[in-house]
């Protein structure tokens, strides 16, 4: 299986000690390692306002995370399971990432490639039509 | 536009200075008829034949000539011009200028972004909504 990205935030409740935090960073990288995968990135956002109000809470701990999963599971599954189950989490969210980061690469080496050939596709778009002229007089010389 | 409508009219002498005086006081009888529909009705009859140029020309009488004659700035798609490949909703700072004050999705026509992005934006937008970075609409 093609290796996937996630992205994943969650939301703690603000009042959230930071040791409860980490704990839930802990486990949820074991539960990811134990799935074949691999946390990218763990950022702390902080204490945020909230957009709108989530179980009464109108500001939120942030924590994001980068988890990269290589082998077919529910690795996934178990992370919002125990996002879940916790009560310090108020809010969660996964994206699959990958395709539109490929989209994105992708997209941006076409414009590279374009860029660079737009110079060059000038040059040697005025010779062809030119040579054609050329080899028509010549045949009929000869 | 106005020459229009002169030409085909069968009473072309009394509709000319009908809509002569339209062209001259136009406006501001337009306004009156704002106020007090019943006067207006008969006067837009009475240019009947001259109705098509009429209503055209009412707008674009102070500009003369009757077409709409005024230029929008052609707006162009930021991301376009910045080349933006992936609209990430984390950043709610950038996502916020696209975005009602009362938390709706501003529409293309205001913002003048392309369709592609205006898709990505659309789909950023929700993402961060989601998880409560922009807010699906804001208490009052």
């Amino acid at each position: 299986m093609d290796e996937r990205i996630y992205d994943l935030i969650f939301i703690c409740r603000p009042a959230t000690p930071e040791e409860e935090v980490n704990k839930i960073v802990a486990t949820l990288e074991h539960s990811t390692g134990e799935h074949g995968g691999k946390i990218e990135k763990t950022e702390r956002w902080g204490t945020r306002r909230l957009a709108y109000r989530v179980a009464k809470h109108r500001e939120g701990f942030f924590v994001y995370m980068v988890i990269k999963s290589t082998q077919e599971g529910d690795l996934i599954k178990e992370l919002e399971r125990r996002l879940k189950v916790s009560d310090a989490v108020i809010k969660y969210q996964t994206i699959r990432l990958d395709e539109e980061l490929k989209r994105q690469q992708k997209l941006a080496k076409h414009r590279e490639r374009r860029a660079g050939r737009r110079p060059r596709k000038q040059a040697p778009g005025a010779p062809p039509p030119a040579q054609p002229q050329q080899q028509v007089p010549a045949a009929a010389a000869e | 536009m106005s020459d229009q409508p002169a030409t085909p009219a069968p009473q072309g002498a009394p509709s000319a200075p009908a809509r002569s005086d339209g062209h001259t006081g136009g406006p501001p009888r337009r306004s009156e008829g704002h106020s007090g529909g019943g006067g207006s009705g008969p006067r837009r009859e009475g240019g009947g034949p001259g109705g098509p140029g009429g209503p055209g020309g009412g707008p674009g009488g102070p500009r003369r000539g009757g077409k709409r004659q005024y230029f929008r700035k052609k707006k162009v798609c930021r991301f376009c011009v910045e080349h933006v490949d992936f609209i990430d909703y984390k950043k709610v700072e950038m996502l916020q200028p696209f975005v009602q004050e009362r938390g709706k999705i501003l529409p293309r026509r205001m913002t003048g972004t392309c369709s592609r992005h205006q898709r990505w934006l659309g789909e950023a937008i929700k993402r961060a909504r989601n998880i409560a970075l922009l807010p699906f609409a804001t208490e009052l």
